[in-house]
């Protein structure tokens, strides 16, 4: 049952993105209902599969020679991730259906979307770490086609093409990695690597975990990768959705947490990862703060918010992390189809031009609130409690810089946040016009995700159970009741004061012009996001530089580049002799 | 006998790689390469003998004779091609042509 329901969940989508791509000539009201249907059946089978997971193979494709067994384990982690990708996934899918009504090339464009959720669910059940690196790649690829769909806007090509060159960068992290383990253990199985880590000689081993840091930092987008996570905001937005919430960016936090236990005693790992996650969420923070794209300030807070699940890997408190994920999965697919509902009625991204919109889309705002009250952590949304595991690991386990840092960034989330929704919803109204509030697919998707932001945390405790099978060695949190746990513990009020202090800075902020007259400069290093896109500018102008000094040795003659084989048959003969 | 053919075999290989290097017309390469694939099927051989197994080798050698037939008379159709359109075969002329 476990092998045949791991199948299903990758090969419903596959299946569904073939005969989309075949179909995509007929009638686009039968593309929607196809793609919905597959997309819900994949949903069907992934949260059958959370019913049988277990540690064992339960698929096993023999390769034979060098490749080894490919083989899918639906343990608790992977299922689980496989569920939120299909779950997701399938609610963005008939979210399309509204949203993408009457674009044109719908069949490539559930195509992509389909091939993605199913590539995601292959990346998290995948047992051998070859095949996980295939997976790995072709969600990049997905993500690639998917942000640059309006292939027509300049803006939408160079944004998918810095996703792909980013993340591919990362990608070599992962590959060194897995060549290291292949060459060193003689198996590229995930047990291999957990079970046989301390084996290993430590330089090896630092090389492997630190390969797999550059890789989850770079899909995850975090500083200093996570230039490309803005620009992916050309996407349609239910695409953005897709990749924020339930496939791309959850696979780095998935890395390190399944390897967490064969990593976490390489010298300077965790610090790395405690930095990492914490640079980006207070950097995050920031410039959400002070961007005016409704989007962008999204994409902000999904980096600052992985941020966290970094932080909470770094100090070791694992479930905390999936807990998070599990949560800012739920609300930031809510938040992210909200605002493209509010996008859709508008057509404009800048918060600027909004305003005043409540009124006339009060099922939207109320549904965006929701999100919002998630995201910043308030009693008593899924974000509530993961946020205050992570906190309070962090002040248990880990160093006291980061978790003020880290208490900050909780503050500062209750600030953009809320300026956020102002802009939007309330104050004064900048349009005229009549606006329509969304329609019934719309409504369908954004009302289950509402229920679940309110509601996914009763599930903690059956969460914990599932997860423990295959965290069982670094659960790392407290014993007894999880929910109990965030409730007594006095960290939860500190948490809870920081953010109320945010949002008292967002109400008397006519009265703390001053204060931000003065922090102007952040705002302004903010907005030209930290000068990481001018490093990736000078990245490309030298590697153009390079090329091109290069290209003098391409003479295009062909006894030239005859005298390039010669030199390369008597290079591969020197090595034969000298090695041999 | 053994130390024959391989003498040969490097020869061949040798002479083909002269051409590659210092030849300029077209035809002449194409001979080149099919110097080079000979040593080739000429190291099956020898390769198959001093192994014992020497049908396999002169089979392999007989596959690779079949393939490289092929490639030398669309390598030559296209020099006839190329002289037609661009009235010469020197190679170093030819990669200067505009069209």
């Amino acid at each position: 049952m476990a092998g045949a329901l791991s199948l299903l969940v990758i090969l419903f989508p596959w299946t569904g993105a073939v005969i989309v791509a075949l179909a995509a000539r007929r009638n686009p009201r039968w593309l929607h209902l196809l793609a919905a249907v597959f997309a819900a059946a994949a949903a069907a089978a992934g949260l059958g599969l959370l019913f049988y997971t277990g540690d064992a193979p339960a698929v096993t494709l023999s390769l034979g020679g060098a490749f080894g067994d490919f083989t899918l384990v639906p343990d608790g982690l992977g299922a689980f991730l496989a569920a939120v990708a299909v779950v997701i996934g399938s609610l963005a899918v008939i979210f399309s259906a509204d949203y993408m009504r009457g674009e044109a090339q719908l069949g490539r464009y559930y195509f992509l979307v389909l091939l993605f959720i199913g590539s995601m669910c292959g990346l998290v059940l995948s047992g051998s770490l070859l095949l996980m690196f295939i997976f790995w790649e072709m969600t990049a690829l997905c993500s690639y086609a998917l942000i640059s769909f309006y292939n027509d806007d300049p803006k939408a090509v160079a944004g998918g093409i810095k996703a792909l060159v980013i993340t591919q960068f990362g990608g070599v992290g992962l590959m060194i990695g897995v060549l290291v383990t292949r060459a060193a253990l003689g198996s590229d199985s995930v047990s291999a690597l957990l079970n046989g880590a301390d084996s290993l000689p430590p330089e090896l081993l630092s090389l492997i975990a630190f390969g797999f840091l550059i890789a989850a930092a770079a899909k995850s987008a975090q500083v200093p990768f996570h230039t490309w996570l803005p620009g992916a905001m050309e996407a349609p937005t239910p695409v953005s959705a897709l990749i924020h919430a339930a496939t791309m960016v959850n696979a780095g936090v998935y890395l390190l947490a399944r390897f967490y236990p064969a990593f976490a005693g390489v010298p300077g790992w965790t610090t790395a990862v405690v930095a990492v996650g914490m640079l980006t969420a207070l950097m995050g923070a920031l410039m959400a703060l002070t961007s005016d794209d409704l989007k962008r300030v999204l994409a902000y807070s999904t980096i600052s918010q992985l941020g966290y699940m970094f932080y909470a890997i770094g100090v070791g408190a694992v479930f905390a992390s999936q807990f998070h994920l599990l949560s800012h999965a739920v609300f930031k697919a809510l938040l992210f189809l909200g605002a493209g509902a509010v996008i859709h009625a508008v057509g404009t991204r800048d918060m600027r031009q909004m305003g005043g919109l409540g009124s006339q889309m009060p099922f939207v705002r109320g549904v965006f609130i929701i999100g919002v009250w998630a995201l910043v952590g308030l009693p008593f949304a899924n974000g509530f409690w993961s946020k205050e595991l992570i906190l309070e690991a962090g002040l248990a386990d880990g160093p006291a810089w980061a978790y003020i840092v880290m208490l900050a960034v909780a503050g500062l989330t209750a600030l953009y946040s809320f300026r956020m929704v102002w802009m939007v919803f309330f104050g004064k109204a900048w349009t005229g016009r009549r606006l329509h509030d969304a329609p019934a697919a719309m409504r369908g998707s954004l009302g289950l995700l509402a229920v679940g932001t309110l509601t996914i945390w009763l599930l903690a405790e059956p969460f914990k159970n599932l997860l423990a099978s295959s965290l069982l060695r670094h659960i790392g949190e407290a014993e007894g009741s999880v929910l109990l746990a965030v409730l007594t513990n006095p960290a939860t009020l500190l948490a809870l004061g920081v953010i109320a202090a945010g949002l008292a800075a967002w109400w008397w902020r006519e009265s703390l012009t001053g204060v931000a007259n003065r922090l102007r400069f952040i705002a302004q290093a903010a907005q030209a996001d930290f000068g990481f896109e001018w490093l990736n500018r000078q990245v490309v102008i030298v590697t153009h530089r390079t090329a091109m000094t290069l290209r003098t040795t391409q003479t295009g003659q062909l006894n030239w580049n005859a005298v390039g084989i010669v030199g390369g048959l008597v290079i591969v003969l020197l090595v034969l002799i000298v090695g041999g | 006998m053994t130390t024959v053919l391989v003498v040969g075999v490097f020869g061949l290989v040798a002479i083909g790689l002269y051409g590659l290097l210092i030849v300029r017309n077209l035809i002449k390469i194409v001979i080149a390469l099919q110097l080079l694939t000979k040593a080739a099927a000429l190291a099956m051989v020898v390769a198959g003998q001093v192994s014992g197994q020497v049908n396999l080798g002169q089979s392999l050698a007989l596959t690779v004779i079949v393939a490289d037939t092929i490639v030398a008379v669309v390598g030559l159709a296209l020099a006839v091609q190329v002289r037609r359109r661009f009235g010469t075969l020197d190679v170093r002329q030819l990669s200067t042509q505009k069209r």
